[in-house]
């Protein structure tokens, strides 16, 4: 997220005016409201001072170390930034909150920084950037996307390399959709042959033969039989290379979303994830397959048709184009009103819909309160507004489709007028005037579509830079060139290592831990304090800020993932479970896993009993829609799965918080078995769990308060004493 | 989050202490209430208490109870929230905002409208849709402003009284206290989405 904004040009004159020597520019952001106006002010904040900047002029000018107890207020709709001067509460300046607020909450912390003479180096906010660089408009949401901005040749560019080895394929519909065209332009000039040979012959010429007739009449048939033919080809062709662009676009994405690593996903919502594999993916296809050749076969139409009608009579060609801009005029502001009179509809079904639904689900309130007729009548005078709303949209829309109707064929009644003057006076034959009004009525074809080719190609280039958005994502945590597979022997030291999501805010700071292979840590300390964080930078799924970890010596930077992961086994505390049998989630880290083994790490577990009781053993469906399994079970197979592939660090977090004391007891019973020989860290609420921990771990704030073993801290009488005392003291009261 | 309390009962109680020891919110009148302009151009109050204890506060924060329905009522006086204590506690409600003399009413009022920042809507230049997003440029009493509508259904609040409340994209509100006074061709822009 930015936080050092380019001045515009009289704002940096001003500032430039300001500013002391020898003074660094730390950060510059925006504000937005000044008294009761919205105004385009800036925040320049240097080392020494923060100079408020509106309109070319310097307003305010602080000086950083007279200010302290620097805060954000949210207010209504905007937000402020206050600190005190020398003790007295100001206002320094209030900003949009959506926009700016978490980028004045970093200068809170910065600004306290400077203020107290702290580090020199500009904090920074991982955050994603939400609003467009070049026009400042919002993106999509969860994109980086800007609707106004988005560089179409880039994206086309991008399309094309990935239609490689599908091109021809695809190029085949396009093919087959002119090739239909040019059949529907040969119909009307066979037509204009019967016509002027059989049915109204001119004077001149000689009325055919019978045969001769017949043989038209196949070859209009004949030709109307291909037209067909090929535009079912066309569909089938289309819908199978659509097909295969999307499995193959599908594919891609699924895999490199697997691939993301864990901070990039975070950053992303499941739903939206799940919108870009299928929602986007489907728009891209439907483009490519439906929108395309049909656009592309109606403008191919339109311009064969113009130079036909050009060929054939350029003077009544001329009628085709002059009610054009009306027919156009007029069928722009009929969609126009269309879509607004839709979004109307919609949004009043949508409120009469929520309302019901709010309605229903508080059905109990409802009827204990007694408050069914007054509901009934609240919710009748939403529907008496929906069924008004549909009526006129009913009324007009039956309306202005015939009207729409009469001015699409305005062109081909003055070609008929025109048309049928000349036939009279002789000079054209009554087959070339249908000849030329059938083709009038082509041109006239794609322009029902006019309105809606913008709008779908809009909506196309979205999708499909949100598909590009994440293909092109580099993963933060990659894999060294040459990684390193080792074999893990499961000796672990943790070198002053820092890390934060955000540079500002350093969750773990200066961590410093050997750990012997075989030994079992235990990891205490209050919410927040940086237990699980510590466990995601020894997974990696986050690389460290500053510091290093080593397995075995070897930093784990040097390691491939993929041996780092397949080594470690973790059991978090909410269990997910595969739809699938219990065999399959069990063998999940280890596919070709043999039955004996899935038993043996199930006994380890203490899973085995309770399993092998199911009506179906293993082969048990659990998920979503399966066996439901309670708490304790389904924790006892996630240990399971962890022991499988029998690996050499074992991560505990709070695996036994959700459960009662008799389950705990079985779990803690298999853990004791699994820790033995492997290096194990555990993340427990009840200190309980960690009795056999051969070290504790006290965090305190991101930092080591307490390392030893459970007598050394008791003896200290520190954090982990206090705990020790105050769990013991819960227990007693529940006791009694 | 219940983690800090179960696993540490000491600090729990720490916290309720905090909490019993917070002094009692009264109600603010002219008689035991001054409030004024502190020096940095926010609001200071001086309290008397019921025992003549008196009380200076170089900051406040002035709240509506009611900002849509009621803005005039309860307004609840507090102190500020800081990085430190997080919730500021409160000192006091005043009943209505007219108890007060004239200057003072001034002074709370320009901090309350500061804080419910609603500029007002005269006139509709453009409403623009692309891709679900609502582009809209308009007069404001705060100036010309352009901002950005997604999900028209929820952020367009229509209140029992007709005005129109519109929550932007970056958390703006704008209002629209009478939609029968904008021009027609404003009215037009926005009657679609009423």
């Amino acid at each position: 997220m930015k936080l050092m904004y380019e001045l515009p040009e009289r704002d940096e004159r001003a500032f430039a005016a300001a500013v002391g020597e020898g003074e660094k520019r730390m950060y510059c952001l925006p504000y937005n409201i000044e008294v009761d106006r919205f105004v385009s002010g800036w925040m320049v904040f240097t080392d020494q001072y923060i100079y408020k900047i509106l309109d070319g002029e310097l307003k305010e000018k602080f000086k950083l170390s007279e200010l302290s107890d620097f805060s954000t207020e949210n207010l209504y709709g905007s937000c402020a930034f206050y600190a005190k001067e020398n003790g007295v509460s100001r206002l320094l300046c209030r900003f949009i909150s959506g926009r700016n607020l978490p980028r004045y909450s970093v200068m809170v912390k910065a600004c306290e920084i400077l203020a107290e003479g702290g580090s020199r180096e500009p904090l920074t906010n991982s955050e994603p950037e939400r609003y467009c660089p070049q026009c400042g408009r919002p993106f999509v949401l969860h994109t980086k996307i800007c609707p106004f901005c988005q560089d179409k040749k880039e994206i086309y560019r991008k399309l094309w390399a990935m239609t490689k080895g599908l091109r021809l394929m695809m190029l085949f519909p396009l093919i087959a959709a002119a090739l239909s065209v040019v059949f529907r332009f040969v119909v009307p000039a066979v037509q204009r042959h019967a016509i002027d040979r059989f049915i109204e012959p001119a004077l001149d010429i000689e009325r055919g033969s019978m045969a001769e007739f017949l043989l038209i009449v196949l070859a209009i048939i004949l030709l109307d039989v291909c037209h067909r033919a090929i535009d079912v080809i066309k569909q089938r062709m289309a819908a199978y290379s659509g097909n295969k662009f999307t499995l193959m676009l599908r594919a891609l994405l699924f895999e490199k979303i697997q691939n993301l690593s864990m901070s990039s996903v975070q950053h992303k919502s499941t739903g939206d994830l799940m919108g870009r594999i299928n929602n986007d993916v489907s728009v891209v296809q439907n483009f490519i397959t439906g929108n395309l050749p049909t656009y592309f076969a109606q403008a191919f139409s339109f311009l064969l048709a113009l130079v036909l009608l050009l060929c054939l009579n350029p003077l009544m060609c001329l009628f085709v184009f002059i009610p054009l801009p009306l027919t156009v005029f007029i069928i722009v502001r009929f969609w126009d009103t269309v879509r607004q009179r839709n979004i109307h509809a919609w949004l009043i079904t949508r409120r009469t819909n929520r309302h019901l639904q709010d309605i229903l689900n508080g059905i109990r309130v409802v009827k204990s309160f007694g408050s069914e007729e007054r509901e009934i009548v609240r919710f009748e005078e939403h529907t008496e507004r929906q069924a008004a709303q549909d009526e006129s949209n009913a009324k007009l829309f039956d309306t202005v489709f015939p009207l729409l109707g009469f001015a699409l064929r305005l062109g081909n009644y003055m070609i008929m007028l025109y048309g049928n003057l000349k036939v009279f006076a002789g000079t054209m034959s009554i087959g070339a005037l249908n000849q030329f009004n059938s083709y009038a009525s082509i041109i006239y074809e794609p322009l029902m579509q006019i309105t809606a080719i913008p709008r779908n190609i809009s909506t196309f280039f979205t999708s499909l830079n949100k598909v590009f958005e994440i293909l092109e994502e580099e993963p933060e945590v990659a894999d060294i060139e040459l990684p390193i597979d080792i074999a893990i022997e499961g000796d672990i030291s943790i070198r002053d290592v820092t890390f934060g999501y955000d540079s500002y805010n350093p969750v773990l700071e200066h961590i410093n831990l050997e750990v012997k292979q075989g030994e079992m840590v235990g990891i205490v300390g209050h919410s927040g304090c940086g237990k699980t964080t510590l466990i995601n930078l020894l997974m990696r799924l986050y690389d460290v800020s500053e510091g290093e970890i080593l397995i075995d010596d070897v930093n784990i930077k040097d390691i491939s993932q993929n041996a780092l992961r397949s080594q470690i086994g973790v059991v978090l505390q909410e269990t997910h479970l595969f739809a699938g049998s219990i065999r399959d989630n069990i063998r999940y880290s280890k596919p070709h896993a043999t039955n004996e083994e899935v038993i043996a790490a199930a006994r380890l577990a203490n899973a085995h009993d309770f399993i092998i009781n199911l009506p179906e053993g293993y082969n048990t469906m659990v998920g979503e829609k399966g066996y439901s399994l309670s708490g304790g079970e389904r924790q006892r197979i996630a240990i399971a799965r962890a022991l499988i592939h029998n690996p050499r660090i074992l991560i505990l977090d709070e695996a036994t918080a959700a459960l009662d004391t008799e389950t705990e007891k079985l779990i803690q019973d298999a853990i004791n078995k699994l820790t033995h020989n492997r290096t194990t860290f555990a993340i427990a609420h009840r200190l309980s769990t960690l009795r056999n921990a051969d070290k504790l771990l006290v965090l305190d704030r991101g930092k080591v308060a307490e390392f030893g073993t459970h007598a050394e801290l008791l003896e200290a009488r520190g954090i982990y004493y206090k705990l020790v005392m105050a769990q013991q003291r819960a227990a007693l009261q529940k006791q009694m | 989050m219940s983690e800090v309390k179960t696993k540490n009962p000491a600090a729990e109680t720490d916290e309720d202490a905090a909490l019993f020891e917070k002094r009692e919110s009264i109600m603010l009148t002219p008689e035991n209430a001054v409030f004024s302009r502190s020096e940095g151009g926010l609001i200071s109050l001086d309290v008397t208490r019921a025992d003549g204890e008196r009380e200076h506060f170089e900051r406040v924060v002035v709240l509506r109870s009611f900002p849509i329905t009621d803005p005039d009522e309860y307004i609840a006086v507090r102190e500020p929230e800081t990085r430190k204590s997080r919730r500021g506690h409160e000192i006091g409600l005043i009943v209505h905002i007219g108890i007060f003399d004239e200057k003072t009413v001034a002074l709370l009022n320009e901090e309350l409208d500061r804080r419910y920042f609603t500029p007002e809507i005269h006139r509709i230049l453009s409403v623009k849709e692309k891709l679900g997003y609502y582009y809209w440029d308009v007069e404001t009493s705060a100036g010309h402003v352009n901002f950005v509508l997604n999900n028209i259904s929820s952020n367009i609040r229509i209140l029992e009284d007709e005005r129109i409340f519109i929550f932007d994209i970056d958390g703006n509100c704008f209002q629209i206290s009478d939609v029968s006074k904008l021009d027609r061709n404003s009215y037009r822009k926005i009657e679609i989405y009423l």
